[in-house]
């Protein structure tokens, strides 16, 4: 048979290898028990074996059928997918050392990703993943602190960006922003009556 | 006979009267809402609504509740037609069609046989649930831990039948969903696995982060980067209603889905969550239109929506018969019922009468409204794809947000979702389908206890699968769809390689 | 303020307008000065919200404030209860302590980031329920004797459900097991609704569970009640008789109750306690209680802070016997 490598393929299996060396990695932590009275690892032991081997088998047969090649990651996509990474790590690290917001709950994270997302939405490959996401973690980030409302406004503001033709009408974008900040009020609060913050806790 | 149309007739005098007439109307709109907005689930608008529960009669307050139950089913399959939104397990198979049936200018057909379809299974599993609900019980009864090991199996394995690309990759998905349901306690041992020391996670991955993350939210950023591909979403409308042709196709379905639906809704260990799909991968191999799923087959839609519905129908048997919950939503009734100082039961024929025949003709008469409110409905959900995608997606956005935070009130739901996201993004980029994953993450967690119950009672013995009827029957089907499915890519493969 | 808030705070307005033509009780306007959150470490629906519930409706109208049940489950209960600990011991939050969370998971979990005593202060026993022995009713099983001589005689020995592992149910079984000489073969579910399913439907022959939960069945006639873990019979079950009477020594109840966390000023306890007391002797959830299976509690703050303190001591051996172990 003649090679004809699917990257696509080869890529997906090789990311199932990888799960499932980590899984059985962590695995090891728990007892495999007997047949009879089995333990905490033995239904993940059997789920990462059987992992590996469709991963293994899924890499073969990429060998062969494809192309199905990847999108053309550019120079600038490698680049900032790096320094996205390691921004929102350092980020993530660091940011409880500057302020006690980021030592409570999940805020150091919600603040890693943001910075994470800003810095990976540079390049245009990666622009509408990174923005998107960004907006979703500024809505975790903002909501317990800074309330119902400017959680909303900063989700969707980052938003906004991903769309071309809003960054030339501003009017369009606050009637948006007037708009859903309404509608979610006579929903989730109003109607639905969830227990959040409206406005800053200062 | 004559004895059931006689309680259905006190069990209709019961329902019509005008006040629990009006509460099944407001429990259904409420239902539909929370259905259509993301996140917020049947489970948290209920035990929010619990305590105003207390103040009416029991009748009125079940049949409320009942109401909002299945209003939520109706409501998600409108979320998951337009926005490729499931909000639960049962949807994730109506987005499989749905969906693209909504991007080809069919929404309003889609949505139109997933009401149709709906109503019908949900008239003959009401019948159903009044005329043989103790018999049923006893079918329900004999499953043991080996048996429902078996159909967990024979459901995974069937899961793959929708990849739509190759089954070694969406074997692969139904794994690592296998795989993501490990994630929490060990409901053996107490013990915390893949944990990582996160309290959040020692009740497992949320089932509304994932699905969000992998269907709606990275379908956004999908749809950003083809602005080409969303503009035939605003444009074409097409007719709302179905036409004759469509009719024709989605009628056996329907039939095939309600008989699927209703014999898998009587399990309680996990029957109900199998219908959808079960349906979806049997229209899938009979349907006249089989050569058209992926592309939008109506088959599709309405086998999977009329099982779901029937199974949301006959999973109220259990609790009728036995006065054991089959769900959550199940469980948050009876405690609505134990607050009003009643005891569900096999008694509770006889002891409340009014209650029991009342529930069941309001269950018919809830689907009904359910069909009546949301058939007119379906001119304004189809003109909401009509507003321009660039302020539709910052709002499905925003919901999506608030309805994942409100899920725990925790926003670590809502970095889980951003995590989702991108990994739905990369399986996309791979042709790595979701679907699959979704369902093994939903059907793994309850196959290893049903394993290890199994296990447990036979002493280490695996033969008990082989031993008992039902079981050995599972495994025999399990093993010829493997086959069956297995079969094409090998000959296939070695065409090409006689071929090449 | 949230808006939120400023509707509870109307609601709290209106209460304290109520309170106010009541009595000129002093502590009143000190306390409680917004709604009360009773954080119930279960989900929605199960008997501890159905207790919580119960006991909050009538306190909230004697104390003019409304209670606001908020279930927080997860983690053998320990994600509510560790909530309830790190919150402002201001008397605005309350947590339904039961023996899951302040009984037996301080020995299940040895990460645990709570203590059970210290880091809480208890306010009332709620009620107590016992445990009973269940058996499908083709098992011949209908006394304890029935229950040795079959798990003696069995080549395989005795399978027995509970609602989960770590649960007390599960302990109680593990306790028979050493007292019978021969491990009962524990088969744990994940809850006790389809632990009862496998029971009824003759799946498993025999199963450990709070009377609460098994109740209606044994009233049904779909399982029958071997033994009771309580020192007397049950007023409502007066057929069933106890394990002691069978001549085991075991006696075991359930429990809930309410605390707070540690440091909460003593004005605030002292008036909750006499408030919850008055309901405890109220005949009417007294009744409901005892539909329950349980028996209300009549403890004083100290006497419940002892009771707990107890619980702990007591379970730790046999948690560590069991096998459980979530960490």
């Amino acid at each position: 048979m003649k090679l004809n490598i699917n990257t696509k393929d080869v890529v997906s299996g090789a990311f199932l290898i990888l799960v499932a060396l980590a899984g059985l990695y962590l695995n090891q932590d728990h007892s495999l028990g007997t047949a009879r009275r089995m333990g905490p690892g033995y239904m993940p032991m059997m789920v990462f074996w059987l992992l590996a081997g469709l991963g293994a088998l899924t890499v073969l047969g990429g060998l062969f059928s494809g192309p199905d090649p990847l999108e053309k990651w550019t120079g600038v996509d490698v680049g900032s997918l790096a320094a996205a990474v390691a921004a929102g790590v350092i980020v993530w690290k660091i940011s409880p050392q500057f302020s006690g917001f980021f030592g409570t709950t999940y805020n150091a994270v919600g603040i890693g990703i943001l910075a994470g997302m800003v810095v990976l939405s540079f390049s245009a490959g990666w622009r509408f993943l990174g923005l998107v996401c960004a907006a979703v973690a500024m809505f975790g980030l903002m909501l317990e602190k800074f309330g119902f409302f400017a959680a909303l406004t900063g989700t969707i503001l980052i938003s906004v960006l991903a769309e071309p033709g809003h960054r030339s009408r501003p009017l369009g974008v606050l009637g948006l922003l007037v708009f859903l900040l309404a509608l979610c009020w006579w929903v989730f609060i109003r109607e639905l009556d969830i227990r959040v913050n409206l406005w800053p806790q200062l | 006979m004559e004895l059931l149309l006689t309680n259905l007739a006190h069990g209709f005098g019961v329902a019509l009267s005008l006040q629990n007439l009006s509460f099944a109307l407001l429990g259904a709109l409420i239902g539909t809402a929370i259905g259509v907005l993301p996140g917020i689930g049947p489970v948290a608008t209920i035990s929010l609504l619990l305590p105003i529960t207390f103040g009416l009669p029991a009748t009125t307050a079940i049949i409320m509740l009942a109401g909002i139950f299945y209003g939520a089913q109706y409501g998600g399959s409108t979320t998951a037609i337009l926005l490729n939104l499931p909000g639960e397990v049962s949807s994730v198979v109506t987005t499989l069609e749905g969906y693209k049936m909504a991007r080809n200018g069919r929404a309003g057909a889609a949505l139109a046989t997933a009401a149709l379809g709906s109503f019908f299974a949900g008239t003959v599993a009401t019948v159903l649930v009044a005329a043989s609900g103790p018999l049923l019980t006893q079918v329900a009864l004999s499953f043991g831990p080996a048996d429902y090991f078996s159909l967990m199996l024979l459901g995974l394995i069937i899961a793959c039948v929708l990849a739509q690309g190759s089954v070694i990759k969406a074997i692969g998905m139904v794994v690592l969903g296998v795989a993501l349901g490990l994630v929490g306690t060990d409901v053996q041992t107490g013990q915390q696995r893949f944990t990582f020391g996160i309290p959040e996670l020692s009740d497992g991955i949320g089932f509304v982060p994932i699905a969000m993350g992998m269907f709606g939210i990275a379908e956004i950023i999908l749809n950003l980067e083809r602005p080409e591909a969303r503009s035939v979403l605003k444009t074409k409308v097409g007719q709302l209603w179905l036409t004759k042709e469509e009719f024709k196709r989605a009628t056996p379905s329907v039939l095939r889905g309600t008989v699927v639906g209703s014999l898998l809704g009587i399990l309680p260990g996990g029957g109900a969550s199998l219908a959808a799909f079960g349906s979806y991968m049997m229209e899938r191999k009979i349907s006249r239109g089989r050569h058209l799923f992926g592309q939008g087959a109506i088959e599709g839609v309405a086998g999977p929506e009329a099982a779901n519905n029937a199974a949301a129908q006959t999973s109220f048997i259990p609790l009728l018969t036995l006065g054991i919950p089959s769900n959550a939503v199940m469980a948050l009734m009876v405690g609505a019922l134990i607050i009003q100082g009643i005891q569900p039961g096999p008694r509770m024929v006889e002891a409340q009468p009014d209650l029991f025949w009342g529930l069941i003709a309001s269950m018919w008469i809830g689907n009904l409204m359910l069909l009546v409110i949301n058939l007119p409905m379906i001119g304004m959900w189809v003109k909401l794809l009509q507003v321009p995608y660039k302020f539709l997606y910052p709002s499905i956005l925003v919901f999506c947000c608030i309805g994942v935070y409100s899920l725990n009130n925790n926003v670590f739901d809502v970095y889980m979702t951003v995590l989702f996201t991108v990994f739905g993004y990369m399986c996309n980029k791979l042709k790595l389908e979701p679907a699959p994953l979704l369902i093994g993450f939903v059907l793994g967690p309850m196959m290893e206890e049903h394993l290890r119950r199994a296990m447990l009672l036979s002493r280490g013995d695996p033969m008990v699968f082989l031993q008992r009827p039902i079981s050995a029957t599972m495994l025999g089907i399990a093993s010829v769809a493997l086959l069956l499915m297995l079969l094409p890519n090998i000959r296939k493969k070695k065409d090409e390689a006689m071929a090449g | 303020m949230s808006l939120a808030i400023s509707r509870r705070g109307l609601v709290s307005s209106a209460a304290v307008l109520a309170g106010g033509t009541l009595a000129g009780n002093a502590r009143a306007q000190v306390w409680p000065t917004q709604p009360i959150r009773l954080i119930v470490p279960f989900a929605p629906g199960g008997t501890t919200d159905l207790i919580a519930r119960l006991v909050a409706t009538p306190l909230q109208e004697r104390l003019g404030q409304p209670i606001i049940v908020e279930n927080r489950p997860g983690a053998g209960a320990t994600v509510g209860s560790l909530m309830a600990a790190q919150a402002a011991p201001d008397g605005h939050t309350l947590l339904l302590s039961n023996i899951a969370s302040h009984g037996i998971s301080p020995t299940l979990y040895g990460n645990l980031r709570y203590d059970a005593v210290r880091d809480f202060t208890h306010i009332a026993l709620l009620t107590l329920n016992p445990s009973v022995f269940v058996a499908n009713p083709r098992s011949g099983i209908a006394t304890m004797a029935d229950f040795a001589r079959f798990h003696r005689d069995s080549p395989r020995g005795l399978d027995m459900a509970s609602s989960g592992a770590g649960s007390s149910n599960h302990m109680l079984i593990v306790r028979m097991g050493q007292i019978l000489g021969r491990e009962i073969n524990h088969i744990p579910f994940r809850g006790a609704g389809p632990a009862m399913t496998a029971v009824i439907g003759g799946q498993v022959p025999l199963m450990s569970d709070s009377l609460p939960s098994a109740a209606s069945h044994i009233r049904q006639g779909s399982v029958r009640a071997v033994a009771m873990s309580s020192a007397e019979r049950h007023p409502s079950f007066p057929d069933v008789p106890t394990l002691r009477e069978q001549g085991y020594d075991l006696v075991t109840n359930s429990w809930f109750g309410l605390s707070g966390p540690a440091r909460m000023p003593a004005p605030v306890v002292e008036r909750l306690s006499t408030e919850v007391l008055v309901i405890l002797r109220s005949p009417e959830i007294r009744a409901r209680y005892a539909e329950f299976g349980g028996t209300a509690g009549d403890m004083s703050p100290a006497q419940y802070a002892e009771f707990v303190a107890r619980e702990v001591a007591m379970w730790a051996p046999l948690v560590r016997e069991s096998g459980a172990q979530p960490d």
